[in-house]
């Protein structure tokens, strides 16, 4: 049996995935980014390469791709391919109804559609700035002093929505922190933050052509008030998907590192 | 393929707003004129003792200082100009001809000429109105406003001759250096390319800041080392693209764009080679500065142009481009906050796409682009749906 890697060398955490010749998952590893993506993509490698009996170290991977910012220096890959394409790719192999996608990573939003094939049609995304992103999350968790996972459930739990007027991660912080003196209620103020990035996807969202559904991916896929509240901004149904929507791009690198592999 | 001869000095002078090539012809006792918009054509101002640089801002960090006179909705490019000669860097010229083509950067003139910025006791400013239509009568109106503006200031303050004469000899040196780049330019036709966008792009850019005497015979040698230049064996190029929109003044962006593997096959911006380097037509039987006016006015595929017939042949200029050049997609950017390309890139973005079939990539982008890892994605991506469209369409 030969396995095929795809490895996402993400801005906060690398993601790899190994699949067998047939597609299937035979590995899948997420850990925290360190400085240097080499370190990062060798990390996620070996633990990768760990959950798969058969092999002994990443360069017995018959074809691996990278993906995501540290992309060109994912060790043994033969190839790198944008996070554009791999998230497409990859929530193609997942769900192949899915025809729009938005990916919340560390520190970009993207708004990607595809293609019956899984390949890219059409995209949209930010620009250098970090506002709606998970850097933004983490910021915020950080104000308010809980972890990322609690306050991704916070939101659910308010009932009316405190607008969040600043865009910029810095000044909205200095606003959670201005609204959290006032005494405003904590899950209101964190519904706000939802609902600020909730529309800065939707702007993502109409421009890659989102029309009745929508998967969310990336590590802020998992954040369940963002969820709630694109539902709620977009009007249309976020998609869950089987596969944990953060390790989307290196499943998409995988396959395509399985596909050009096969064909070899 | 191995470095074209003259590539690292070029590279080089492009670093400085005040290079080598320019102090040296200052320090001759030529008059350097400032020049920001491709509507106030280059023979005028490179008469014989004058020379023109047009204004970039190389190496920008931090746009602060020019933020601060122009407001952070203003261009980028506007402000990174106002910074560098916040900055010093244009404390060398005599003076500015600006049109009235583009508010935000006569703005950014405005506060060099206010500020006192190039105070060297002789620097003045001038803006010129131009056409926004291309017809018999918008040309009269062109022809006036580059007499009042350009040639009778260069004549009476600086002392430059403008007679026809002169102004025949200055067509005559710049349809050499056009068709220079015109010839290196072509090699990008081919199938495995003997020249990169990037070298392309440095080589072109060059021609904008530096003398054209100076510029002609590197461009000679350019051209007898390229026919004998054996391309790279394997192509390390995935698309083929035309680069069109906004002005781009950072061959590094040119180069993050091949990086990604899309190679620059053509070009339709300000600072590129069409249509700013197609030799100007000429010939006894007009006066010189309505037959330079007429070739600025027809050819021009600035945005700023609005009339119906304008804005179609821009699009129909483009998809010539990308048929003469074998493009597989377009590249359409612009500098954030740019007025006209904000509306044109959108428009001609959607027209390109749906009307002639092309696959568009549409950015705005930063004004220093070279190390956006963001920009790399999105090309990289366009890149790479070109690509897989082309497989599946062999497969089928």
């Amino acid at each position: 049996m030969r396995y095929f890697g795809g490895c996402d060398a993400g801005s906060t955490y690398t993601k790899c995935v190994i699949l067998d010749e047939n597609g299937k998952i035979a590995a899948g590893v997420t850990l925290k980014s360190r400085i240097d993506p080499v370190l990062s993509a060798q990390a996620a490698l070996d633990e990768a390469v760990t959950q798969v009996s058969d092999l002994k170290d990443a360069g017995e991977l018959a074809y691996l791709v990278g993906t995501g910012y540290g992309r060109n220096k994912v060790p043994f890959a033969d190839e790198n391919i944008s996070e554009i394409s791999c998230h497409a790719m990859g929530v193609h192999t997942a769900d192949p109804t899915v025809k729009a996608v938005i990916d919340i990573g560390g520190q970009d939003v993207k708004g990607i559609s595809i293609d019956s094939d899984g390949t890219v049609l059409d995209f949209a995304m930010n620009d250098k700035c970090a506002a709606g992103t998970g850097r933004f999350f983490e910021t915020m968790a950080n104000a308010f002093e809980m972890p990322l996972s609690e306050f991704s459930k916070l939101s659910l739990k308010a009932k009316n929505v405190i607008p969040i007027t600043a865009q910029c991660t810095v000044f909205a912080e200095s606003e959670v922190i201005s609204l959290v003196g006032e005494g405003k209620p904590m899950e209101e103020i964190a519904a706000g933050i939802e609902m600020s990035v909730a529309k800065r996807c939707f702007v993502m969202a109409k421009k890659a052509g989102a029309v009745d559904c929508v998967a969310l991916t990336g590590g802020c896929a998992k954040n369940d008030g963002l969820k709630d509240a694109i539902e709620k901004v977009l009007k249309i149904k976020v998609i869950e998907l089987d596969i944990d929507p953060q390790l989307m791009g290196a499943l998409g690198a995988a396959e395509f590192a399985r596909r050009k592999g096969m064909s070899a | 393929m191995k470095d074209l001869a003259h590539i690292y000095e070029l590279e080089k002078l492009l670093q400085d707003t005040y290079n080598e090539a320019a102090r040296s012809a200052k320090e001759s006792g030529r008059y350097a004129i400032g020049s920001v918009c491709a509507m106030i054509p280059e023979p005028l101002l490179n008469l014989d003792g004058c020379f023109s640089v047009r204004l970039r801002a190389p190496g920008t960090g931090s746009l602060e200082m020019g933020t601060y006179y122009m407001t952070s909705i203003m261009c980028e490019c506007a402000r990174a100009i106002l910074e560098r000669a916040l900055e010093g860097g244009y404390g060398y010229l005599d003076c500015i001809f600006a049109p009235d083509a583009c508010a935000q950067m006569n703005r950014c003139v405005e506060n060099i000429d206010k500020l006192k910025l190039c105070d060297n006791g002789r620097f003045f400013v001038t803006y010129a109105d131009v056409p926004m239509k291309s017809d018999e009568t918008a040309l009269r109106h062109y022809v006036r406003q580059m007499k009042q503006y350009v040639l009778e200031p260069l004549h009476e303050r600086l002392g430059i001759d403008t007679s026809d004469a002169a102004l025949a000899e200055a067509v005559k040196r710049q349809n050499r250096l056009n068709r220079l780049i015109m010839e290196i330019g072509a090699y990008r036709r081919e199938e495995k390319p003997r020249i990169t966008g990037y070298e392309f792009a440095v080589l072109c850019l060059s021609t904008f800041v530096c003398p054209k005497e100076y510029m002609i015979p590197i461009l000679e040698e350019t051209l007898d080392e390229l026919r004998g230049r054996e391309p790279d064996a394997a192509s390390p190029y995935r698309a083929r693209v035309v680069m069109a929109g906004s002005e781009i003044d950072d061959p590094d962006f040119i180069r993050l764009t091949e990086e990604a593997g899309a190679f620059v096959a053509a070009d339709c911006y300000c600072l590129g080679s069409y249509p700013e380097r197609t030799p100007i037509p000429f010939d006894e039987k007009e006066d010189a500065l309505t037959q330079i006016c007429r070739h600025y006015m027809e050819q021009g595929q600035c945005p700023r142009f609005m009339n119906t017939e304008k804005i179609r042949q821009r699009h129909q200029y483009v998809d010539a481009l990308a048929k003469e050049y074998r493009a597989d997609g377009i590249i359409y950017q612009q500098i954030k906050f740019c007025d006209y390309w904000g509306y044109e890139r959108a428009y001609a973005s959607e027209v390109m796409r749906g009307e002639y079939g092309y696959p568009v990539l549409s950015i705005d982008r930063p004004y220093t682009a070279g190390n956006a890892g963001q920009l790399r994605t999105r090309v990289q991506a366009f890149v790479e749906s070109i690509e897989i469209k082309r497989l599946g369409k062999k497969g089928s």
